[in-house]
């Protein structure tokens, strides 16, 4: 940190709403009031969702962190030093972890940092929480990186500006491996160039690697992306920006609990990230499958099926009694063939037969529209 | 208590084979065998039992008369005692105070002969009271060291005498010879008398124990004590205010025994049993006499108290208890007092926390008057220290400003504290926690479990009272204790916060590019600390009603002393 970069960048959103913050609070005690700010209350009962395309996003009821309160005393501090550790970040232009925050923090705070609160995941931090949501911001336009997950290739160029640098990303052009989804999708990145007719999402690694071979990307003319399982910040971020673009985004996951769970989190959003979700949930994002009601028409996968676990149940189960979901008919008989036959089916039993099988699968569901909404 | 009053009959009784005696007969026995008899068959109850206890017993004996003697003649007592080693389990213990002394022509009686003591037919809050004591030391001596004890005595008068005093234990009189006499700047008593078959240890039955809680009874007093191996402890007089003398007061039916009474008559010039309870005895008045002789028909109170045998007395003592009774009066109770018990205890065991309480007195069997001392101490040098040097609660118990050492598990004080639910009082396990527990309990008539006095009889009111007295005490020690823990919580936030000021005003400025970080402390700090002081006054009021509440609650179990309370039954 001793090199002092000059961010290049004007003087962002961010930056001024976090010293609009402190401002407000300066001005506050001048007044002899507590310091305090207003941040939406992220907890369930505050969490609603879109009727019609199931998007979770937050209530307006909104609650008051403030200092002069035994239990908030310390929380309130921290969370104004993080602000103030974020905002010189900005004007240095440099990036940092949760980790990398925490031990800025030691260093000037000391053993009051609650090492607790920063031991965990990005997402479990309370207090930066509080300032995404009340400054209605990402973690990521603070400069703060979160680990990356996610791969993509396809037809698509990007400017990626950073530590500097400005350098053009051919994501046509990564071959084995794709192109990495950086954490921050938004901030010093920049579309180029975009042909695709649509967005192929596919939850496994493998299978992407398995069409990624096939060339399946440069033969369909669409852009193939792994979330590598449950979807990251930045990739779920990727998804909305190509659908902004009006591109088709089409997901395929397991038909099970788990591969359902990552296509509603792509969809609608979630629980955890409800504040976020205007930025982060695709609602026009459709489903390939796998679906227990492909096994009509492949008849080889009837072989294939496994018996389906209690969570799986327990799922199918929840999801029907989710109104934006037991709207559409098709998810309705989809979930009680599975709760009927008690047997699940993963996207890679579709390599049974064949392995090329994967890509001609995709393409036939594709084109005869058998997707659920 | 029943053997008790049985053993001095059975030295009598069972010495003859059948027939019935008449009392002349009866008498002249008890004469001439019953000093040695009596001694051997109630060495037990006078506490010459155990090797360990045997000699704490005789440093008893021997402080009391000490003490007693300064305090009468209105001298702060000055008590040396000095035990030496002679050879293995045999002792020579020295004990001097500066009392009134003894005039070499009382000096037999005072110490050779049983019953006989000055204190024996005066009824007072009094340490000893039968006058066996220093008697039975004596005849304890010569018993295991073959030994006469020696004394060294002077009244201040410029003479000094010595001599040697043994007990003729066939005729029950005193034995004095080799007697000195010189010149010489004293006053007071010396003993030194040698003892064997007994063992000095530092035990919780230690006389270095018996001192120290002497010491706590009597702050007036200065004690210094060389051990065996020549180690000196000094407990310091802490207060120059000389206890208020003890009334004398004559006894009251209800406090005696059948030996006293027996005693007490032999040695009466009354003409009459009659006239004997009336002059002699408080609250008798000639119509309760006639309600006696209902009660007793078969006793005949008009022969003389000379005549009346031990199986007589006893039949007297247990007519009393069918009569109705005026109570004693309470005059004569001579309590240490807060402020003295608070003086000793801090000095001693320099506690954390100590509350001391008096009670008013109250009366038991009906009419005997008594009074409970309590003090409990928290910290510090509280509380019995195990050889392995845990800490647990500990429980000082005293009669009459003297300690009990002995038989504490039926003891009435010792079932009163721990039959105290002591979670209620903060206390998780009074085994565990710093804590002495003082009680002391004053009356003429101490119900005691035997003739040792080592032991209160649970009599329900004295346990009751006792009780109460200790959670008045414990309720105290309670609220420091809960306070202690606010005032803890409360400077660690305070501290805490102080921090959080001091780190918000560093960072806030950075955060809006405005502000200015001293500036910034000191408005937070008033504000902060503005909302604190409210926030604690809040939780004072809270803890000021809670505290009512309980209170009430304890007046509530008070007022239901009237033997509501119920015990186990082994305890009664």
């Amino acid at each position: 940190m001793a090199e002092k970069k000059k961010s290049d960048e004007k003087t962002t959103v961010a930056h001024d709403k976090l010293v609009t913050m402190g401002r407000e609070m300066v001005q506050e005690i001048n007044m002899s009031e507590s310091p305090s700010f207003l941040t939406p209350v992220r907890s369930r009962s505050n969490i609603k969702s879109d009727p019609d395309t199931g998007a979770l996003y937050l209530g307006g009821s909104k609650e008051t962190r403030t200092f002069v309160h035994v239990s908030q005393a310390k929380k309130f501090m921290q969370t104004v030093a993080i602000a103030s550790k974020l905002k010189s970040f900005l004007e240095q232009g440099l990036h940092t972890s949760i980790r990398g925050l925490y031990y800025q923090l030691k260093f000037s705070i000391g053993e009051d940092v609650d090492e607790e609160l920063f031991s965990e995941q990005s997402e479990s931090n309370p207090l930066i929480e509080d300032l995404e949501a009340s400054l209605d911001l990402k973690r990521e336009d603070f400069n703060l990186s979160t680990d990356r997950k996610g791969v993509v290739a396809g037809n698509m160029t990007i400017k990626d500006k950073f530590g500097g640098d400005e350098s053009i990303i051919d994501a046509a052009k990564q071959g084995r491996s794709g192109w990495m989804i950086p954490s921050d999708v938004d901030n010093g990145m920049e579309f180029v160039d975009i042909d695709a007719d649509y967005v192929l999402v596919v939850e496994k690694d493998a299978l992407w690697q398995r069409l990624n071979e096939d060339k399946f990307w440069k033969k369909n003319n669409c852009i193939l992306i792994t979330p590598k399982g449950q979807a990251s910040r930045g990739t779920r971020r990727l998804i909305r920006k190509l659908a902004d673009k009006k591109i088709p985004i089409y997901v395929f996951t397991d038909c099970d609990a788990w591969g359902w769970y990552i296509y509603w989190a792509i969809k609608t959003g979630s629980m955890n990230l409800a504040y976020l979700s205007k930025s982060l949930a695709t609602p026009e994002a459709r489903f390939i499958g796998v679906t227990m009601s492909d096994i009509e028409h492949y008849d080889f996968l009837k072989k294939l099926t496994i018996t389906a676990k209690e969570v799986d149940i327990k799922r199918a189960q929840e999801m029907l009694s989710y109104p934006w979901i037991s709207k559409h008919k098709q998810w309705v008989d989809e979930l009680n063939i599975v709760l009927k036959t008690k047997k699940k089916i993963e996207q890679d039993a579709l390599q049974g037969q064949r392995l090329t099988f994967v890509g001609d699968y995709v393409k036939e569901k594709i084109t005869s529209g058998e997707i659920l909404p | 208590m029943a053997t008790k009053e049985k053993n001095p009959d059975k030295g009598v009784e069972n010495g003859k084979e059948v027939e019935p005696k008449s009392a002349e007969e009866i008498f002249e026995e008890f004469k001439e065998h019953s000093v040695a008899e009596f001694f051997t068959k109630n060495k037990q109850m006078l506490g010459f039992s155990g090797k360990v206890r045997s000699l704490t017993t005789v440093i008893h004996e021997y402080v009391t008369n000490g003490l007693d003697a300064c305090e009468e003649a209105g001298i702060l007592p000055d008590i040396t005692v000095k035990i030496t080693s002679v050879q293995e389990e045999h002792y020579l213990v020295k004990v001097a105070d500066n009392g009134p002394g003894i005039p070499l022509d009382h000096i037999g009686r005072a110490l050779g002969m049983m019953l006989s003591g000055t204190k024996f037919h005066r009824y007072m809050q009094q340490r000893g009271q039968q006058g066996i004591g220093a008697t039975g030391c004596t005849m304890f001596a010569q018993l295991t060291s073959g030994k006469p004890i020696h004394i060294r005595s002077s009244t201040g008068n410029g003479k000094v005498y010595e001599c040697n005093v043994s007990v003729n234990i066939k005729t029950n009189m005193p034995n004095v010879s080799d007697v000195q006499e010189y010149e010489g700047e004293f006053r007071g008593v010396e003993v030194m008398a040698e003892f064997a078959d007994v063992k000095y240890d530092r035990s919780e039955y230690s006389p270095l124990e018996y001192l120290k809680r002497t010491a706590i009874a009597n702050p007036h007093a200065e004690i210094s004590f060389i051990d065996p191996e020549g180690r000196k402890v000094r407990f310091p007089r802490v207060s120059e205010s000389l206890p208020e003398r003890p009334h004398e007061v004559q006894p009251h039916p209800l406090g005696l025994e059948s030996h006293t009474l027996y005693e007490l008559m032999r040695i009466s010039p009354a003409r009459k049993v009659s006239s004997f309870m009336t002059t002699e005895l408080v609250r008798v008045t000639s119509s309760k006499v006639d309600e006696l002789r209902n009660v007793i028909p078969q006793f005949d109170f008009d022969m003389s108290p000379k005549d009346v045998t031990w199986e007589d007395a006893r039949r007297l003592v247990a007519g009393f208890k069918k009569v109705k009774w005026v109570a004693p009066s309470a005059e004569g109770l001579r309590p240490i007092g807060n402020d003295q018990i608070e003086i000793s205890l801090r000095s001693l065991l320099s506690p954390e926390y100590l509350s001391v309480r008096s009670r008013p007195p109250k009366v038991y069997k009906g009419g005997v008057p008594f009074i409970v001392e309590a003090a409990i101490s928290y910290g510090g040098k509280s509380g019995a220290r195990t050889e392995a040097g845990s800490v647990g609660g500990e429980i000082m118990r005293f009669s009459n400003r003297s300690p009990l050492l002995f038989d504490a598990g039926g003891c009435a004080i010792t079932k009163a504290v721990k039959g105290i639910e002591w979670k209620r009082y903060g206390i998780s396990d009074f085994d565990t926690i710093p804590v002495t527990v003082f009680v002391n309990i004053l009356s003429a008539f101490v119900p005691y479990t035997g003739a040792g006095k080592q032991s209160i009889a649970s009599e329900p009111e004295v346990v009751d009272e006792i009780k109460f007295a200790v959670m008045d005490v414990a309720r105290d020690l309670q609220r420091y204790i809960a306070g202690k823990v606010r005032e803890e919580t409360r400077a660690t936030k305070r501290k805490a916060i102080i921090r959080y000021i001091q780190l918000l005003s560093e960072h806030l400025p950075m955060l809006a590019n405005t502000g200015n970080k001293e500036d910034l402390e000191k408005k937070l700090t008033v504000l902060v600390f503005d909302k604190f002081k409210a926030d604690e006054a809040e939780e004072d009021k809270k803890e000021k009603k809670t505290r009512v509440l309980m209170e009430e609650e304890g007046n509530e179990s008070d007022s239901d002393s009237d033997g509501k309370i119920e015990f186990d039954e082994e305890d009664m």
